[in-house]
């Protein structure tokens, strides 16, 4: 058992295995802290997450799966957030969320940014953030789940935009209507299983789509597609 | 006929999202978009009501021949049982 504070809760985590503590290695607080939720995954979740992804992977790395899944599954309900498929960067203090189909090359994207504006970039997850709103305001947290490459830090930022992206020889960007990035938007996040929950989420949704630019990169793998990102986002 | 359990349709940023949940998710990945007519007949298909009763209803809400509202009830209704979201 140990404890993490993530996204401004603290999570009591019940785990089986190694791999979940060690994951969460820079989120761990003192045991003893208040709680605002509790996890415990069975061997039937571990399981189901098996079969989701590979056979050959850990029972620990599947737990981690089956953990986060739960953690994901609690928040629109409960502390009005969402994890939001996607790469989360900081950068002059504005806060981006980059999301494609997995393969696309996220990572690579902002990869491309922390190479071209060095210091000024934070990544703060490369796969899975958590966005939450709160008093109004639109804000992305760092998680320990941020994806293969292990991309992110125990951070937070206001979501100034959110941008897609796609592959093109080319590139360019262009702002899209929140009505189009709502279609593109639900490729990327965890349905919930209940009602109640998805009720929750689709009002999280609205908010954040009606409060937050939405940007079409289309873009290569060269330093010019961070620039041309960037000047289309900045302030 | 009627819409299976588990599917529901709620308006985010202007749009009419129908997405399946829990056991449903299961057979229907993804999310179906209605336009303002469509949203119309999922509502009168969710409470229950028959395709007479859907073109009746949208007859009070739509200045339009019948015969082009018999052809809108019924190709919806096509779509929806072709993606399985009809009992």
């Amino acid at each position: 058992m140990f404890v993490i504070r993530m996204a401004d809760i603290n999570i009591r985590i019940n785990n089986k295995y190694k791999s979940a503590k060690r994951l969460c290695a820079d989120y761990i607080i003192d045991d003893a802290s208040p709680i605002d939720m509790e996890i415990s995954v069975t061997d039937e979740e571990i399981a189901t997450e098996r079969g989701e992804i590979d056979e050959q992977f850990s029972d620990g790395y599947c737990e981690t799966i089956a953990i986060y899944r739960k953690i994901c599954n609690r928040f629109p309900l409960e502390f009005d957030g969402f994890m939001l498929h996607g790469a989360f960067i900081e950068c002059d203090g504005r806060g981006y969320v980059f999301s494609a189909r997995s393969g696309t090359g996220k990572s690579t994207h902002v990869s491309i940014w922390k190479k071209v504006f060095g210091d000024k970039v934070r990544i703060i997850n490369g796969d899975k953030p958590i966005v939450r709103v709160i008093d109004g305001k639109i804000i992305a947290y760092g998680t320990p789940w941020c994806g293969k490459e292990n991309f992110g830090e125990n951070a937070s930022c206001e979501l100034s935009a959110i941008c897609f992206i796609e592959r093109a020889r080319e590139n360019s960007i262009e702002e899209i209507e929140a009505g189009e990035a709502v279609t593109r938007i639900f490729t990327q996040i965890m349905l919930p299983e209940d009602v109640e929950s998805y009720e929750a989420l689709a009002g999280h949704l609205d908010v954040m789509l009606g409060k937050t630019p939405c940007y079409l990169l289309r873009c290569n793998m060269e330093d010019e597609a961070a620039l041309v990102a960037y000047e289309k986002m900045k302030a | 006929m009627k819409i299976k359990k588990g599917f529901v349709v709620r308006t985010i940023a202007g749009k009419n999202v129908v997405v399946a949940l829990g056991a449903a998710s299961r057979d229907f990945g993804g999310m179906i978009e209605l336009n303002e007519t469509a949203k119309f007949i999922w509502d009168k298909l969710a409470a229950g009501a028959e395709k007479e009763e859907i073109v009746e209803a949208l007859a009070k809400e739509y200045d339009a021949p019948r015969e082009m509202l018999v052809s809108d009830v019924d190709n919806f209704i096509a779509k929806l049982k072709g993606v399985n979201v009809l009992e």
